[in-house]
């Protein structure tokens, strides 16, 4: 029993060790300039200790089993002196000036200033993400759950919080920052190669916090620009029944469709919805069906979220809700 | 002989004494006729109960601030159709076999009254007595109606036949809401007793009807008939109306037209902060603009439309909203959701723009 638990044991910890080495959420996977630097960090520091480990043992292991002789007092103190205090105190300071030395690289204060680039501004509420992307030329755009950047720019970042405590990390691109109510954190990150991660909410916030996440995408500068631009534009389809519906029943009292009369502040912008990585801040895939369900019970799916139920509405209409917001790309 | 008491036997008379009791009222012989009445004492004893009951309960009873309570129309409309058959009204005595009743509910007479503080008449009309036959307010929730209806009490008495009459039924004859051949003519006077036959009659606290959308008017006498939405008047009136006759009801008041609002005395201030609120909401407290649901013409029928609404029924509506005891159709809890983050004076800046607005 104990043999086969140490078995099991043996074989879940380098399979757990390793799961955390890949995937859109692995600080171990960089796809950024801070993520890059406090993964060779990581790495550093983890060699240095495995190296440290293996001689302090060894030496246990030379003490215990080879040698059979008493040190001389002189030498004991010598060993103390140097294996004791002049050694770990150089190693500690070694790697606390590459740490030192890394900083200005993980929170630049150039890119804090610069007003000419982009600018990108998040704001954590009870159980999602309102991103808003200010651009030098031209009016803000907002979004929703869903943070793009473009690959070799540094990007400016304000943080800031409309309830309670919320934190924003892209482990594969870099952070993590507090977002305080009241308060506006700044800090930048820089994409070296594209890719789509996923960022959690780091801050325990409520119910629905392991269920508050965004998708964060690096792409290609050019790409990005396009993207930006179909982003800040109207919705793709301005009429039809499921738009009516939704104007119908007041949906666009708390969300914008912009091109529509829909122009609600309190919930997540849907101009774009369907373009959408993931639906309800990562909470379930984006596929109509799933709008469908998040319409009629979204407490069921995000608990504590601060949308009212619609499941009282006639199916029909929610499934037209729905297919219209599924297509809003 | 001589009986000792010990712990022992008076431990053996307690468990027996119930079973004695459950005994002796199983062979029935207790009379429970009312033919012959109380006995003197224990009439004196009861009556003594009741009152030292009343008058416990009602201590922490404090009337509501501020203006005197209005709603006094619909009161008497509701002493009408379910007090008065008991307890009498100007013009329309008790009956003999009300008379006849164990005990006799008094006629509501100035002298009976007096006897009565504000607080205790609340506390009879909100819970009403047990072994008298006097019910309780359909409506726990609805204070405001338990006070209109204490405000109305104490107007009872100096009321003439005829101002009692236009008070409590307004223009109908008042035996139109009980044998008229005509089912729907019947139940349309019921309604036309506050609401009039245009359906906007009825005071402050009564809402126009006229104009609305029959599916939110039907959708809300289903609400009251079956007891989601609260209201100790309508739910009675409802309830007593064949529910297969709302939608018809609703159709005719729907057909009506509301009349133009009445110019309002309302701060300049205060409907601005109202419009405010309804245009944009309260974005940083979560609370949408009201238009975005009231204010389009092709909303969900079941949405009603505020426009031209009387302010002190808006106003009130918000407040029970945010108490969260307001219910009503099935879209109800959309307004629960966010009513508790407006304040006292955010309800009454937008009970006063919607007021404000001519009714569409």
């Amino acid at each position: 029993m104990r043999a086969r638990a140490s078995a099991a044991f043996g074989l879940a910890v380098p399979a757990i060790a390793t799961a955390a080495c890949s995937g859109p959420q692995s600080a171990l996977d960089p796809h950024g300039v801070e993520a890059q630097a406090v993964a060779t960090l990581f790495w550093w520091m983890t060699l240095a200790g495995a190296l440290i480990w293996c001689a302090v043992i060894g030496a246990l292991v030379y003490a215990g089993r080879r040698r059979r002789r008493v040190f001389s007092a002189r030498a004991a103190g010598r060993i103390v002196l140097w294996a004791g205090a002049v050694t770990p105190s150089v190693l500690l300071l070694i790697l606390l000036g590459y740490g030192l030395a890394l900083m200005p690289d993980l929170r630049p204060a150039s890119a804090l200033t610069a007003n000419d680039r982009l600018h990108v501004e998040v704001v954590g509420e009870q159980f999602w993400w309102r991103v808003i992307y200010h651009r030098p030329d031209g009016p803000p755009v907002v979004s929703a759950n869903e943070v793009r950047l473009p690959v070799g720019t540094r990007v400016a970042f304000s943080l800031k919080s409309a309830d309670v405590i919320h934190a924003f990390w892209i482990p594969q691109l870099g952070g993590k920052m507090d977002m305080i109510p009241g308060r506006t954190n700044r800090f930048s990150l820089q994409a070296t190669r594209a890719g789509t991660f996923r960022g959690p909410c780091t801050e325990f916030c409520g119910p629905s916090h392991a269920l508050m996440a965004f998708a964060a995408v690096a792409m290609d500068e050019e790409a990005f620009a396009g993207w930006l631009e179909r982003e800040a534009g109207p919705a793709v389809r301005t009429e039809g029944p499921g738009l009516d519906a939704f104007l119908a029943n007041g949906c666009g009292a708390c969300h914008t469709i912009r091109g529509t009369p829909a122009d609600g502040t309190i919930g997540p912008d849907l101009t774009h919805l369907g373009a959408r990585k993931t639906l309800a801040a990562g909470a379930l895939p984006n596929t109509e069906a799933a709008i469908a369900r998040f319409v009629a019970a979204p407490e069921a799916v995000k608990p504590g979220a601060r949308m009212p139920a619609f499941g009282m509405l006639p199916e029909r209409e929610i499934a037209a809700i729905a297919a219209y917001l599924a297509g809003l790309e | 002989m001589k009986v000792r008491i010990n712990w022992k036997r008076a431990a053996i008379a307690l468990a027996v004494l119930p079973v004695a009791a459950l005994f002796v009222a199983w062979l029935g012989f207790f009379n429970v006729g009312a033919a012959s009445g109380h006995w003197k004492i224990t009439e004196w004893f009861l009556h003594f109960a009741m009152r030292s009951a009343v008058r416990t309960y009602a201590l922490p009873i404090a009337p509501p601030d501020g203006p005197p309570p209005v709603g006094v129309r619909p009161a008497a409309g509701h002493y009408a159709a379910g007090c008065a058959m008991c307890h009498g009204a100007p013009g329309a005595p008790r009956g003999a076999t009300v008379r006849a009743m164990l005990p006799a509910p008094p006629a509501l007479t100035a002298a009976a009254l007096a006897d009565w503080s504000d607080a205790e008449l609340f506390r009879i009309v909100k819970h009403g007595l047990r072994f008298t036959g006097m019910p309780a307010w359909p409506a726990q929730a609805r204070d405001d109606e338990v006070w209109a209806m204490v405000a109305f009490l104490r107007r009872l008495p100096e009321l003439a036949p005829r101002d009692y009459r236009s008070l409590a039924y307004g223009e109908a004859p008042p035996d139109s809401a009980g044998d008229v051949a005509n089912r729907f003519e019947g139940a349309l006077a019921g309604c036309a007793r506050c609401h009039g036959r245009d359906g906007t009659g009825g005071g402050e606290t009564v809402p126009v009807i006229a104009g609305q959308r029959p599916a939110y008017l039907a959708a809300s006498l289903a609400a009251y008939a079956e007891g989601r939405r609260a209201s100790g008047i309508m739910q009675l009136a409802a309830g007593q109306a064949d529910a297969a006759l709302f939608d018809r009801l609703a159709r005719h008041y729907a057909g009506q037209s509301a009349p133009a609002a009445p110019p309002t005395d309302a701060a300049p201030e205060l409907i601005e902060r109202g419009r405010a609120i309804a245009r944009r909401g309260i974005p940083e407290r979560d609370v949408p603009a009201c238009l975005g649901c009231h204010g389009r013409p092709e909303r969900n029928p079941v949405y009603p439309g505020l426009d031209g609404q009387r302010p002190d029924y808006l106003a009130n509506q918000l407040r029970l909203f945010a108490a969260g005891v307001r219910g009503g159709t099935p879209y109800s809890h959309l307004m629960t959701a966010f009513a508790d983050e407006l304040t006292v004076r955010e309800r009454a800046a937008l009970a006063a723009y919607f007021a404000s607005r001519p009714a569409r």
